[in-house]
């Protein structure tokens, strides 16, 4: 496995099915300070991909260029066949087809949950609103809440407003699911129930980019693990192959400090 | 959450957040007995040395001031017939009393609205303990008596009514005793006060006496239906018009006791019926009317209750409504067209071309090429601005729908208000029509109005990413706050007409109103703008992130917030805009103030009296602005503004 390089890091049937993401050479700069180092990766269909690593490592820049909420300077990223650049056509089509899951959980506090759900679809999609709403009852049930969709996102707990971000995330219909440290903000019961919620998308066949430091979630559920540091990709693999054997001696010593 | 089903989602959300938080509170606080009043006042005036000296020398600082203003009031030099027969001229000035059914009409119809607002809200909290009335009475009445035994003795005065003076040209005063013995009426209003309080404050213990509560409103209307009464038993003496002397057949009793008392009666009934209504299915339908009739009230109240105006009907009919027509389907057409959803580049096409011909039509104007009425002028440029916005509403047929009729309204309001602008009043008064309070009131009425969304895009033009709205409005922002208010106001009243295209000419008070809302709307663009930082950059990340657009992003996402927070210094700019008004007098109109200040010392029975009306006008400034600002309190605490 190659420095910043995740393009051969797939098994043979993973390497069957198409790109949704690709990363080529992607650098960013905040300043001087270069934040993403030739960072090259493809994300397949139906992949659930874990990115791992310190705090700094670049994790968040990463997946937040996916969706243009930061700017990469060079190199190139392609999502659905759709490259980003400055044109705001690609931005928008590139947008609506990448859902994303914040750490905050940045719920509109002024609307009720069911409303939350809904803008979007209506606003963007041009759903009829019956329609929109039928799609949020449905997508509340799916995370295990449909009696909240009434209430208001502050008198959710921080579990209920995490998966009502989901929820919402996923009303888009996107192809893409992003994780920003999704339960980094929430208190250890809690952090369950999202992960449960994540699970069960996994499954259902989502493909998801996760940032997290939840371990058994990524034991249990990724196809494949990337670990970041300082900027560059240092190892890629399967979760087997990075728990019990990593190649890698900064990887060894990131796992033993966190395991 | 079905019985806050016909509020509209912000306040139901908060009051429910509320409902639940006191109810968890209620649960779990312990009960904390109020202290009886001796501890009261060790404890709270009494507990240390320094606290002890404070309150003896700011008592008897307060007991001193208090002295002496009710010396100055009642003073035999006081002539308050000043204030009394010069009623009407403080508060509607010319407006010839023939017409005084308008104003009362006009009343009628606020006092109905604000009964309805009142009484379907649920902002009125849980209202006044018992507690709080029974101190408050004993506080008024205990300052009543104080006030009695304070006041110096009145001066003597002879059978023709002149005061007496003794060598020193002093007046001779009564004696202390016969003075208490004079002050009948003030006894009994001191003493009820007083009795009212302590009976509360004996029947029931001190535990009752903090839970029981009494409807702010309902209360409020007893005080009111009590001051009206006194109309019909107490008499407040005569007045005459401006200029006249006093006419003894015409009291204030017999011309306001009947129309006061009717006022009162709609309050109460459209109170009344908006609470029964507030329970019922059809709340949220009868909420928007009354919301939309607010809205409508300032253009239907001013411009034709009040100023009749004379149309020339020919003109309206042959004219003025098919234009209105024509750009409201034709408009309305056009924008329904854009809102289609899969419509693409040519929406953009569409809306740049209608800004083209917006953009040509104020060109031709000045340099006359060919004549347009202005409402075409003000209705193509709408007209892009809503076009260029359309595709962010696109959607399925009801919301096109809305998006129509919203336009429809801005069209009707906008055309209707620009045709009455140019017509003349029927109402027949010497100079302008209106004056003293009215005008006060109508001034700060339209400029908050219209100050309002202009603030509001002049914040987003100054935190906008586009450079030419950021430059244009930073340079308006920063010039109209260079500048004094009066200035604005000699600008507007004297030069805007030779700036004006011809054949467009603004009236005196027109012209003062557009001043007042041009500048007061840079004020609250920058408190806006503060408001707009203050949203958290997670909710624009989230809104991009689910793929709003800017403008679809600042409405529904970012506005809202941000005005929540405003909240403070939005009421805290209607209030200086109130007192602001006073300024008009500068430019000539007679507005509250002037009347007080030069008006009323001008009279030949009143030469150089200028302190009692002073003091009344800025009594009633005060009771205005203190209004607000308790409103404003309410308001904010079931917005929840400040918590999280």
């Amino acid at each position: 496995m190659s420095f910043s390089d995740a393009t051969t890091a797939v098994s043979d049937e993973l390497a069957a099915r198409d790109d949704i993401i690709v990363c080529d050479g992607v650098d960013k700069w905040y300043g001087d300070f270069q934040a993403l180092k030739g960072i090259s990766a493809n994300i397949k269909e139906q992949e659930v991909v874990v990115v791992l690593g310190p705090s700094g490592s670049g994790k968040s820049t990463w997946i937040r260029c996916i969706n243009r909420l930061e700017q990469h300077q060079s190199g190139r990223i392609v999502v659905d066949g759709v490259e980003l650049t400055n044109d705001t056509r690609n931005i928008e089509k590139i947008r609506s087809e990448v859902g994303m899951v914040f750490q905050q959980f940045n719920l509109f506090p002024h609307l009720t949950v069911r409303d939350n759900i809904t803008l979007a679809p209506i606003w963007v999609r041009k759903k009829p609103r019956a329609e929109a709403v039928a799609l949020a009852d449905q997508l509340l049930e799916r995370v295990g809440i449909p009696e909240q969709a009434d209430k208001f996102p502050g008198q959710l707990s921080g579990g209920q407003q995490q998966r009502v971000a989901i929820a919402r995330a996923l009303a888009m219909e996107p192809r893409v699911m992003l994780f920003d440290e999704p339960t980094s903000a929430l208190d250890p019961e809690m952090i369950k129930e999202v992960l449960d919620v994540m699970k069960t998308l996994a499954r259902s066949g989502m493909t998801m980019m996760v940032v997290t430091h939840e371990m058994g979630f990524a034991r249990e559920v990724a196809d494949r693990i990337i670990f970041m540091e300082e900027g560059q990709i240092v190892e890629v693999g399967t979760p087997e192959h990075f728990f019990t054997d990593p190649t890698e001696d900064r990887t060894k010593l990131f796992l033993s400090q966190i395991l | 959450m079905s019985e806050f089903e016909h509020l509209s989602g912000g306040t139901a959300e908060i009051i429910a957040q509320a409902d639940q938080r006191e109810a968890q509170e209620r649960a779990s606080r312990p009960d904390e007995p109020s202290l009886p009043p001796f501890e009261w006042l060790k404890v709270n005036l009494f507990s240390s040395v320094l606290n002890t000296v404070l309150t003896i020398v700011f008592g008897l600082l307060g007991l001193y001031v208090y002295r002496s203003l009710l010396n100055w009031a009642f003073s035999y030099e006081r002539d308050w017939d000043a204030v009394r027969v010069n009623m009407r001229a403080l508060f509607t000035f010319t407006y010839p009393s023939s017409q005084y059914i308008r104003i009362w009409v006009t009343l009628a119809i606020v006092l109905t609205l604000a009964g309805m607002s009142l009484g379907m809200s649920r902002m009125i909290g849980q209202g006044l303990s018992l507690k709080r009335i029974s101190i408050w009475a004993m506080s008024w009445g205990g300052a009543v008596v104080a006030g009695i035994l304070f006041t110096q003795p009145h001066a003597q005065r002879t059978t023709t009514g002149e005061v007496m003076l003794d060598d020193h040209f002093q007046p001779i005063r009564e004696s202390y005793g016969t003075a208490l013995a004079d002050r009948g009426w003030w006894w009994l209003i001191g003493l009820v006060l007083l009795g009212v309080g302590l009976a509360i404050w004996w029947s029931f213990g001190d535990l009752r006496r903090r839970t029981t509560f009494v409807g702010a409103v309902p209360f409020t209307l007893g005080m009111l239906a009590f001051l009206v009464s006194t109309l019909w038993w107490f008499k407040w003496g005569n007045y005459g018009e401006q200029g006249d002397i006093i006419e003894p057949g015409r009291t204030v009793n017999d011309s306001a006791k009947l129309p006061w008392t009717v006022l009162w009666f709609v309050l109460t009934g459209a109170y009344l019926l908006g609470s029964r209504i507030a329970t019922t299915a059809r709340s949220g339908t009868v909420r928007g009317l009354v919301n939309f009739s607010w809205l409508l009230t300032p253009f239907v109240t001013f411009w034709v209750i009040l100023r009749d105006p004379a149309l020339d009907w020919d003109h309206v009919w042959s004219t003025d409504i098919p234009m209105a027509l024509a750009f409201i389907v034709g408009g309305g057409a056009v924008l329904y067209l854009l809102t289609k959803p899969d419509l693409g580049e040519i929406g953009r096409v569409i809306g740049v071309v209608i800004l083209g011909v917006a953009a040509l039509n104020w060109v031709t104007a000045f340099f006359g090429w060919y004549a347009m009425l202005q409402k075409a002028r003000i209705s193509f440029f709408l007209l892009a601005l809503v076009a260029l916005a359309a595709h962010n509403f696109a959607g399925e047929r009801k919301q096109r729908i809305r998006l129509v009729l919203g336009w429809t309204v801005l069209m009707v309001i906008v055309h209707y208000m620009v045709t009455m602008m140019n017509t003349t009043s029927t109402v027949d008064a010497p100079d302008e029509f209106v004056g003293g309070f009215l005008v006060t009131v109508y001034i700060a009425t339209f400029t908050m109005i219209f100050s309002f969304p202009l603030g509001i895009l002049l914040a987003l033009g100054r935190t906008s990413t586009l450079p030419i709205f950021r430059v244009l409005s930073t340079i308006y922002i920063e010039v109209v706050r260079g500048v004094p208010l009066i200035t604005v106001l000699f600008f507007f009243s004297t030069f805007l007409n030779i700036f004006l295209p011809v054949g467009m000419e603004l009236e005196k008070l027109a012209a003062a109103g557009l001043g007042f809302s041009l500048f007061s709307a840079a004020y609250l663009a920058e408190n806006i703008r503060g408001g707009l930082q203050s949203v958290r950059r997670g909710q624009f990340e989230a809104s991009d992130a689910l793929g709003l657009t800017t403008v679809q992003r600042t409405g529904f996402i970012v506005l809202p917030q941000a005005l929540r927070v405003s909240i403070p210094v939005l009421v805290g700019a209607t209030i200086s805009t109130f007192k602001e008004t006073s300024l008009l007098a500068i430019i000539g109109i007679v507005d509250f103030l002037r009347v007080a200040n030069s008006v009323i010392p001008g009279q030949t029975q009143f030469l150089g009296v200028k302190m009692e009306g002073l003091l009344f006008v800025c009594m009633i400034y005060w009771i205005g602005a203190y209004s607000m600002s308790k409103f404003s309190q309410r308001l904010e605490k079931h917005l929840g503004v400040g918590e999280h």
